[in-house]
């Protein structure tokens, strides 16, 4: 039995776990409601986006920038166009917040644009939310370059040649799916607090932790008997998760079987070092009220700037380095990589040396700061 | 008395947090198989005591002895012999009876075979076998408790310490744990360390007591000879059918009498450090006098006397506990 005794605590600790659904589901199903909350807050490209034209000419250069904006509204559903004659009208609904922009096009502008004129459109956004405006600006911007690349075309056919199709290199994902990455990692680092350093800190301020200090236990009994119990409840919770996931998105693991090996892998590596990084931190609080105030700020300050809601590349620099040691930046990035490119181990290396390394400066940290006297 | 006879020796056992004395030299030593009791009023540093000699606290100076094994040097051969049963109700309130005592075992590294054995049969001398498999949250107080005395005896240690055990019970469940507590006197020798300040308790559970204040030892014998330390101690309750005045008076040079004292009406208070000899005196006296004794009572004193005449009545305030200006109660400093 020596040398085992951590088995007790861990099992102590599951049987506890158990015994209190609601905290597994809570560790479940806090992620999935902030994937549905945050998949329909956010969203990838902006949609229905209420414009309002005033076609003041009916040529046909006029004609086709209202057909590409009418595209945007059947197609990708950026705008959601209506039709006003009355160009004060239309402003001052647009002033009241009904509507996010106003596209003028003047009388005589397709006349203009025959002539080789210059012919311009107006635009008047509601530029206090920059998001919108700038979406707006780029969608006529896209629709009026049709107009001109179509009329210069006719008289400079080499620039003809150029045009833009895009493809891509992996299957489509679409941002509800590409959020599921983010939110493994934070049913990990829920799981994380929920499952180890909270039910330490709670039994401490219970005096629990009294009668098993007088016991025979050494420290790395006690330590890595709350570990275990810990990094198997939160791998657990984060793997349901991710099938949870991929099913509410229709999503499945690109790499098949050896994929979803490593993805496992990489929850666990994740889970110790989330674990052995709370309980570093918050291992000696006296009260399980500092767990629960420390654990939504580090929530947040690991989370968001993890790259699984925006790229880290977009990022000021020193956002940027933040993120570049923050371990969930490394597990979003190499379950994104596994999960819906179908990468092998070389393609995400990196990311695991990382998870490695940070586990293991982690774990020598928690067993530092664990005390095993009052 | 040599050292193997000794369960408990201190060594001018000391524990200082910053400026603050909580326990100060202390000596004692108890025998194997012994009641020992620590008695104190409340900040008098007897839980530091012990939670230095169950290795929670490192002794500041001084040395302390259990089951043979210096608790700074062998802290894990200290903990492998003792059972401690602290203040607080430590059983896990989501395990049930069986599992609480059977992880505990497993805390000792006892084999499946000896926790079932061991387990059944301590759930059974705490009146606890029928409720076993339910959860501890469904325990009464009194319950958790017996069942945590029944934990602490898994792995048959050499030493019980047990602190306040009875605090919050009900009379009855109180009465389960004395009970309790004198089978295992009765039917083994393990040596119990009890920790009260409930002088009942004490008196009839404790083959001797060591009445603690300030952090000191200030008196240690047997219930019987710590009475005995107090001079005057039986009272005499006397009423005279005419004249106490004059009766006092006559009184007070007469041997075996420490003290006389008009008590309202025509009642008298006195006290003797031999009642049994001092009321037929008394009596005869009384009648020599042309009065009437119409009511003579004598009475012990009760350790309570005993602990006040000790610790004086003054209430004691402990000593402010030091909590971080940053995180307010979340993180107090340890005492």
């Amino acid at each position: 039995m020596l040398g085992l005794k951590f088995l007790a605590i861990m099992r102590r600790d599951l049987k506890k776990l158990t015994r209190n659904p609601i905290t597994l589901m809570a560790t479940v199903l806090m992620p999935i409601v902030y994937l549905v909350i945050i998949g329909n807050s956010f969203q990838g490209q902006l949609k229905h986006l209420p414009v309002i034209i005033v076609q003041q000419d009916q040529g046909i250069y006029a004609r086709r920038i209202v057909e590409q904006l009418l595209a945007l509204q059947a197609g990708p559903k950026t705008v959601d166009v209506t039709f006003e004659s009355n160009i004060g009208e239309a402003i001052d609904d647009a002033r009241d917040g009904h509507y996010k922009g106003v596209v003028v096009i003047p009388a005589g502008f397709s006349h203009a644009v025959a002539e080789g004129r210059i012919a311009q459109i107006g635009l008047f956004t509601d530029n206090v939310d920059a998001i919108s405006s700038g979406t707006l600006e780029a969608a006529l911007a896209q629709a009026a370059a049709t107009v001109h690349v179509s009329f210069v075309t006719a008289r400079e056919p080499k620039l003809n040649e150029i045009s833009l199709r895009p493809s891509w290199l992996f299957p489509y994902v679409d941002y509800d799916r590409s959020l599921i990455p983010g939110v493994i990692v934070m049913a990990i680092f829920m799981g994380s607090l929920m499952s180890g350093v909270f039910n330490w800190v709670m039994d401490k301020f219970l005096g629990v932790t009294e009668c098993y200090l007088v016991t025979p236990l050494s420290r790395w009994d006690i330590a890595g008997g709350v570990l275990a119990s810990g990094v198997t409840v939160t791998s657990v919770a984060a793997v349901f998760v991710l099938f949870l996931g991929l099913l509410i998105t229709r999503g499945r693991v690109e790499g098949g079987l050896v994929a979803l090996l490593m993805l496992i892998g990489i929850i666990i590596i994740s889970s110790t070092g989330l674990l052995a990084m709370t309980f570093a931190l918050l291992g000696r609080a006296g009260h399980p009220r500092l767990v629960g105030t420390f654990s939504g700020f580090l929530n947040v300050i690991l989370f968001f700037p993890s790259g699984a809601i925006y790229p880290v590349e977009s990022f000021p620099p020193w956002l940027r380095a933040f993120a570049h040691y923050n371990p969930e930046t490394h597990s979003v990035s190499a379950i994104k990589s596994i999960l819906f490119k179908g990468a092998d181990f070389a393609a995400v290396r990196g990311d695991i040396a990382f998870l490695l390394i940070f586990m293991a400066i982690m774990l020598v940290l928690a067993s530092v700061s664990f005390k095993r006297t009052l | 008395m040599e050292p193997d006879s000794l369960a408990i020796r201190t060594v001018n056992l000391t524990k200082r947090f910053g400026s603050f004395t909580a326990v100060d030299q202390v000596n004692f030593e108890v025998r194997r198989g012994e009641v020992f009791g620590l008695l104190g009023p409340n900040g008098a540093g007897k839980t530091t005591v012990v939670r230095m000699l169950t290795t929670l606290l490192t002794p500041t100076e001084g040395q302390g002895f259990v089951a043979g094994f210096d608790v700074a040097r062998h802290p894990r051969q200290v903990r492998e012999c003792i059972g401690v049963i602290p203040q607080a109700l430590t059983s896990d309130l989501d395990l049930t009876g069986w599992e609480n005592i059977d992880i505990y075992g497993e805390f000792f590294g006892l084999s499946r075979r000896e926790r079932r054995e061991r387990g059944h049969r301590l759930l059974k001398l705490v009146g606890l076998s029928e409720r076993s498999n339910d959860l501890v949250a469904t325990y009464s107080g009194g319950m958790r408790r017996r069942l945590e005395i029944a934990r602490g005896l898994i792995h048959s240690p050499e030493v019980l310490f047990l602190d306040e055990p009875t605090i919050g019970l009900d009379p009855q469940s109180r009465r389960a744990v004395w009970d309790l507590l004198e089978t295992l006197r009765k039917e083994s020798e393990i040596t119990i360390s009890l920790t009260t300040h409930y002088m009942d308790e004490a008196e009839s559970l404790c083959d001797r007591i060591a009445i603690v204040d300030g952090g000191k030892i200030i008196a240690l014998d047997t219930p019987i000879g710590l009475k005995s330390m107090v001079p005057g101690a039986d009272r005499i309750d006397l009423e005279v059918e005419k004249n106490p005045d004059a009766i006092a008076d006559m009184l007070r040079p007469m041997p075996y009498l420490r003290s006389v004292n008009r008590d309202g009406g025509n009642r008298l208070q006195l006290s003797s450090n031999d009642g049994a000899h001092a009321i037929p005196m008394i009596l005869e006296a009384v009648d020599a006098a042309g009065d009437r004794v119409t009511s003579i009572t004598v009475q012990k004193l009760s350790l309570e006397d005993v602990f006040i005449h000790f610790t004086g009545r003054t209430l004691r305030d402990e000593p402010a506990k030091k909590v971080s200006l940053l995180v307010g109660a979340g993180m107090p400093q340890q005492r």
